[in-house]
């Protein structure tokens, strides 16, 4: 490795996950993805330094390094901070130049993005306080059924029907799944009905900001296959998905305005 | 950890102290020197909440020092309660009204108005020594017990708490009720129905909607507004001229004429010559009704607007103003986003249509009075058909040379809720200005989640 390469780094602390992506020269070098813990400043930096292990790098060899996610708030090791909307937006179009619409549907919170072919938000909107159909939702959902958050989508795959779900409210919907259990409902059924459920919730955010293609998933949601298929049947549309870890697509986006924002700073030129 | 209080520096004293008085409503006078003797001394003590330095106000460690103005707002804003304590000590009557509405036929029939929001200002001024958290703790458990005690959820219902618990001494609750928001009209409703029924109650029936044009209306809302004065000189037991009412009107359009004046001095500036917490609470005393003492607001406005005269003719740029901000104009009732760290995110906020409305109507000097008055009440612009808010807002987006819109409704604000997305959509369409609607719960802290939609549509920008 030469010293005189350019490394630059994105750290995405979220509400359930931290993570880091190191860019050498424009492309992705390292990256680093752990639970987030109740500090935010240690979760980002342990993200990191997992990213600058697997690089071989050291902290200083960062050029520069953007925080995004809600720890960005407190993340002393970044030069600057940005929200994951902008980010998201970044790394979209840093994977797939063609996206124009992005669902991100992420630990507490889900977003509709609309972006230009710079990867520039031109509309956004995102679900209310309320961390109804968010990742959190299925991580208690998957508490329920006893089931592995990563096997939730594969069983409303494999439904027979689709039970309607009169609450969205994460804390209302764990009873009204536990009363459908004792009324007899087949559990992936009942998945499959909380899965279209929080799919329409999407849809509704769509109809402010608008669908134009391609429509990319990104979020540690994205991971569920039977959430892209029930976004894909309520918006009528085909998801691309990113060619790696969906939840590292807030910390690609971070790590590529890094490189931006050095470059506009004069701390390197390309 | 421990709290750090922000302290007005000595530096700035010597201009202060050459700043004009403020005069009162009951003729008396506070000089400068013991406004800033309050400001350095006494307030830090009463009110430490209000002089913390963190992230909700900031984390500045300073506020527009040199902006006198700004300094005599915040005088005021510290010594409400006492203000209205000592009102009702000396037999000052006091009513409890609608956000939103001007306050001429009150100051006619020499009662203090109080909006919800004031309300809960006078109640938080009560308790003296509280840090941020504790101040916020205490309105949470009004508005906490209010929910249950209402038994539905609204934005604004302290006013309707404090009367009931007996906290304030509000001698009437005379509301224009049914204009602009819902939650007044619920809080008026549980009222009639409370426990405590010694505070008289009495409705100023505004017309449904849209009915500017039809005289009958006018004539119906001139009939209320009589009736309204005369349940007020039922409790003051005064009598209440028409030339009384003429003359508050006369006051209060100088405040409006002000208010007015001073805004559009302000978005004349190349460079914003406040921030944004600054230029609200300037314009803001245009209704004259913000301090609950009319001549108060009308003397820090008129040295107000001499000021940022100053500041435009020489290109000074506002407190922590950053160079190029994007300008935000901000819609909806009783709502606003955190000025400091819009500001730190690049963004200023140059507008909001919320008190702007009535603040930019003046009422007919000529005449009727209570016609005059009724007939540019049912012409607020906040208070008309969606089209004809909508494009009265594009009009004031186009004067504040705003480079976007964020639609804000509170939790529970069921009106305003509902009118957000088709006045937005007009916006967009009519101007192609970025727009975003965001729901904000009323009166918290914990705004992160809030923060982080407003960032992220500034970094749109």
């Amino acid at each position: 490795m030469s010293l005189s390469e350019n490394f630059f780094a994105g750290v995405d602390v979220g509400s359930l996950a931290a993570k880091a992506v190191i860019l050498k020269d424009g492309e992705i070098f390292a990256t680093g993805l752990l639970k987030s813990g109740v500090n935010s400043v240690e979760s980002g930096l342990s993200a990191l330094n997992l990213a600058l292990d697997a690089a071989g790098l050291k902290k200083e060899d960062l050029t520069y390094i953007v925080g995004t996610g809600y720890g960005r708030v407190s993340a002393p090791y970044a030069n600057k901070a940005v929200t994951e909307i902008t980010c998201h937006a970044k790394g979209a179009n840093y994977l797939h130049p063609t996206v124009r619409t992005i669902i991100d549907m992420g630990g507490q919170d889900c977003k509709a993005i609309r972006i230009d072919e710079n990867g520039a938000v031109v509309d956004f909107a995102m679900n209310d306080k309320c961390a109804a159909g968010t990742g959190r939702f299925l991580e208690v959902m998957a508490e329920v059924f006893k089931v592995k958050l990563e096997d939730l989508g594969a069983i409303a795959l494999s439904a027979t029907d689709t039970v309607p779900m009169s609450s969205t409210c994460t804390v209302f919907a764990e009873s009204e799944t536990i009363s459908l259990i004792a009324r007899g409902e087949k559990p992936e059924n009942i998945l499959n009905g909380i899965h279209h459920s929080i799919a329409n919730r999407i849809a509704g955010l769509f109809s402010r900001v608008g669908i134009t293609s391609d429509v990319f998933f990104s979020g540690g949601v994205a991971k569920n296959s039977g959430m892209k298929s029930a976004i894909e049947q309520a918006l009528k549309v085909t998801i691309v998905r990113p060619e790696i870890d969906p939840q590292l697509i807030g910390a690609l986006g971070a790590a590529v305005l890094a490189r931006s924002f050095a470059k506009k700073e004069g701390l390197w030129a390309a | 950890m421990g709290t750090q209080l922000f302290r007005y520096s000595e530096d700035n004293k010597e201009k202060f102290l050459e700043s004009d008085n403020i005069t009162f409503n009951d003729g008396s006078v506070v000089t400068p020197e013991e406004i800033w003797h309050y400001l350095t001394v006494e307030g830090p003590e009463k009110y430490p909440g209000s002089f913390e330095v963190n992230l909700y106000q900031g984390n500045r460690a300073s506020r527009d020092e040199t902006l006198p103005t700004s300094l005599k707002t915040h005088y005021l804003g510290l010594t409400f309660s006492d203000r209205m304590e000592k009102a009702k000590d000396r037999g000052k009557s006091i009513a409890f009204i609608q956000g939103g509405q001007a306050v001429d036929p009150y100051t006619a029939a020499d009662t203090i108005a109080l909006r919800p929001g004031l309300v809960n200002q006078w109640y938080g001024g009560l308790e003296h020594g509280n840090d941020i958290n504790k101040a916020n703790l205490r309105r949470r458990k009004s508005k906490e017990k209010a929910f249950h005690d209402m038994s539905f959820e609204a934005c604004q219902t302290g006013g309707y708490e404090h009367v009931q618990e007996g906290d304030l001494r509000i001698d009437v609750i005379a509301p224009y009720t049914v204009l602009r928001c819902s939650d007044v009209s619920y809080g008026v409703e549980a009222h009639r129905h409370g426990p405590k029924k010694d505070v008289k109650l009495f409705n100023v029936d505004y017309p449904l909607r849209y009915q500017a044009d039809k005289p009958w209306a006018i004539e119906y809302f001139a009939q209320n507004l009589r009736r309204l004065v005369g349940t007020l000189d039922e409790v003051t037991g005064r009598v209440t001229t028409e030339e009384d009412v003429t003359k508050a009107i006369q006051l209060h359009n100088e405040g409006r004429r002000l208010g007015t004046e001073l805004a559009e001095l302000w978005w004349s500036a190349d460079v914003p010559p406040t921030n944004s917490a600054d230029r609200a609470s300037l314009v803001a005393l245009g209704n004259l009704e913000v301090h609950g003492d009319v001549q108060a607001s009308l003397s820090v406005l008129k040295e107000a607007k001499k000021f940022i005269a100053e500041r435009v003719r020489n290109g000074v740029k506002g407190h922590a103003v950053i160079d190029n901000p994007k300008r935000i104009f901000i819609l909806g009732s009783c709502v606003g986003i955190n000025g400091s760290r819009s500001e730190d995110a690049g963004a200023i906020v140059v507008g909001r249509d919320d008190q702007w409305s009535h603040c930019t109507s003046l009422v007919e000097e000529e005449g009727d009075p209570y016609y005059n008055l009724a007939k540019t009440t049912l012409e607020y612009p906040y208070e008309q058909s969606i089209e004809k808010r909508a494009h009265w807002t594009i009009e004031q987006i186009r004067k504040s040379r705003a480079d976007g819109v964020i639609f804000i409704h509170n939790w529970g604000c069921n009106t305003q809720a509902a009118v957000a997305r088709p006045i937005v959509d007009i916006i967009k369409r009519e101007t192609g200005i970025p727009t975003y609607i965001h729901e904000l719960e009323l009166g918290g802290l914990q705004h992160e989640q809030e923060q982080n939609r407003v960032n992220a549509f500034i970094e749109m920008l």
